[in-house]
């Protein structure tokens, strides 16, 4: 079974008295099939949870397992690799290059990775994420819930693991938010994913598996709807 | 190369800028070049047309022929060992319907290989004293075959009996005569300004006041010759580097503006070998494109040129040019591709 974990984790930054914990001896875990919630204030230490989770930084001190392996020690090179086969990133902003059509949003992850998503599954992804009709679109002429939904779609496409969004509804009004939100879980169950999004909007935590709050560094689980 | 062509064709107007650009300071490199071998051709075509390799000049003619004046015992120790002899003189020549040229003359032995190698286009070669084959170019400014032209200050008269290609030197067309007429003209009957050979290193020795000398030698101490080549080459030089600084400024001004987006792809596992192999292709490809425009254009501005101007383009050195400066764009993708290489993709994302 899938799992990505983060065993006392902590971060900091600096030193002396500039020095800041970002995260503090955080422990996590995130399965297959769930969608993982971890809400908390600006500056409450969450985006440097996701790149931490996500191997774009390592922990001052911890470790960071994909499926028991230990990940967060390994070399960049090998971390990079990982992250395109293992790891799908939704993130706030960017996330779509601006000259590619969002067909070519996915054609450009076939030239670089090989095993993704079959035909049929990626149709399925389209129909239900509801973006077949924009294939031939450049991410200027998609509305923000358009650009998002192709973003998931483009990080489900690689056939990850894991999913990590970053702040995903920021941008959205809160019948959209709560839209993205569904599809994150449909998605999760449906494709056996494992969702972890990171939010300082706390009106999602009814559409997540586990909900995790995050304040000043200290991590803490505030529901299990699994178990 | 998936991302190269996609960008480019994105945006098209950004990269037919840069294009624009390369094949501009491309078409001013191959066109200085074109002039500066012109020019080149008009200083020494005719000593290139000789096939000489060697020349025997006075050791105090500071290697300048109508300076130099070989002692007959050396001229006879040098025609022994297969020279030609040669008398160069610069003055004024007119025919009867008051056409005038300045003219180089070139008094030249019929027993001797430049006149049995020179080759006449029209007409037919010297056979007599008082003829001359000239340069076709006299043709542009009236000169015909049959006329007979004058030699300024003097009472000597030659006929026009052919023209012949490629004769210029000290940047004026030759007259081509017999060295008994050229000594008549001159009133120095038995001097001889110089011998060449065709052997780079002929067997010549016991040379009184005389010397031998290679003919690049020869040809760089020609008057006005090496500052012009230099100058030309200093050119063709800044031109080099300021594609090379211009194409890095675009580059890093574009990479910089796409910083975000490798970011992005960095943290999605895109392997930085993937974007550093896509900048170095659309280099690549924007350097073609503009240096192969650039010789188009050039190959017809050659042509369109008017025959007064003097362009000479030659097809190896345009290639050879024409690769320089398309490794130069490739380095000049060299400070982009370390800002690629560089960026970190955890802030890129805003951590």
């Amino acid at each position: 079974m899938a799992n990505l974990e983060l065993k006392d984790v902590s971060k900091v930054y600096g030193s002396g008295v500039s020095q800041l914990t970002a995260l503090d001896h955080v422990n996590f875990s995130a399965h297959e099939g769930e969608t993982v919630l971890i809400v908390g204030p600006s500056g409450s230490g969450k985006t440097t949870f996701l790149t931490i989770a996500g191997g774009l930084q390592t922990p001052s001190t911890g470790e960071v397992l994909i499926n028991g392996n230990g990940y967060s020690s390994t070399n960049k090179h090998a971390q990079s690799d990982l992250r395109l086969h293992k790891i799908g990133f939704v993130l706030q902003a960017y996330n779509l290059v601006p000259f590619l059509t969002v067909a070519e949003q996915f054609e450009l992850v076939d030239k670089v990775k090989q095993n993704n998503m079959s035909a049929e599954r990626f149709e399925d992804v389209l129909d239900t994420l509801g973006i077949k009709d924009l294939l031939a679109k450049y991410p200027k002429e998609l509305s923000g819930g358009q650009r998002q939904r192709v973003a998931i779609a483009r990080a489900l496409y690689a056939d990850p693991e894991y999913i990590l969004a970053d702040e995903p509804t920021a941008a959205l009004d809160t019948n959209r938010s709560l839209e993205v939100m569904s599809l994150f879980n449909q998605l999760a169950h449906k494709y056996q994913k494992a969702v972890i999004v990171v939010t300082h909007d706390q009106r999602l935590e009814a559409k997540a598996d586990k909900v995790y709050q995050i304040i000043d560094g200290k991590m803490s689980l505030l529901s299990n709807n699994i178990e | 190369m998936f991302l190269a062509i996609k960008e480019i064709k994105h945006e098209k107007l950004r990269y037919a800028l840069i294009t624009g650009m390369i094949m501009l300071v491309s078409y001013l490199v191959f066109i200085l070049s074109g002039l500066s071998s012109g020019l080149q051709t008009l200083n020494s075509a005719a000593i290139d047309t000789w096939g000489a390799n060697a020349i025997v000049l006075n050791k105090d003619s500071q290697l300048i022929l109508p300076q130099s004046v070989v002692a007959p015992t050396d001229v006879k120790r040098a025609t022994a060992a297969g020279g030609a002899k040669l008398v160069q003189f610069g003055g004024l020549v007119k025919d009867s319907s008051g056409h005038k040229e300045s003219v180089q003359t070139v008094g030249i032995d019929p027993n001797e290989f430049i006149y049995k190698d020179l080759k006449i286009e029209t007409g037919k070669t010297i056979t007599a004293d008082n003829q001359v084959v000239v340069s076709d170019n006299l043709k542009v400014d009236g000169f015909k075959l049959g006329d007979t032209i004058k030699f300024a200050n003097t009472d000597v008269s030659a006929k026009i009996v052919g023209f012949t290609k490629n004769a210029n030197l000290n940047i004026a067309p030759v007259v081509y005569t017999t060295i008994t007429t050229a000594q008549k003209i001159t009133e120095r009957p038995g001097v001889v300004n110089g011998v060449v050979f065709k052997d780079a290193k002929p067997d010549v020795s016991g040379l009184r006041t005389s010397q031998v000398y290679g003919i690049d030698e020869f040809v760089n101490a020609l008057p006005g010759n090496s500052a012009q080549t230099m100058t030309f080459n200093f050119m063709i030089g800044f031109l080099m580097v300021i594609i090379l600084i211009v194409i890095t400024i675009f580059l890093y001004i574009l990479t910089i503006q796409k910083l975000p987006n490798f970011g992005v792809l960095k943290a999605q596992g895109v392997a930085t070998k993937y974007l550093v192999k896509n900048t170095l292709f659309q280099s690549f490809l924007i350097a073609v494109i503009g240096v192969g425009i650039a010789v188009i254009l050039t190959t017809i501005t050659a042509v369109i040129l008017p025959a007064q101007v003097p362009i000479f383009i030659s097809a190896s050195y345009v290639a050879v040019t024409a690769v320089l400066i398309i490794v130069m764009s490739l380095l000049g993708s060299l400070i982009p591709i370390r800002e690629i290489v560089k960026v970190d993709p955890y802030t890129m994302i805003g951590g």
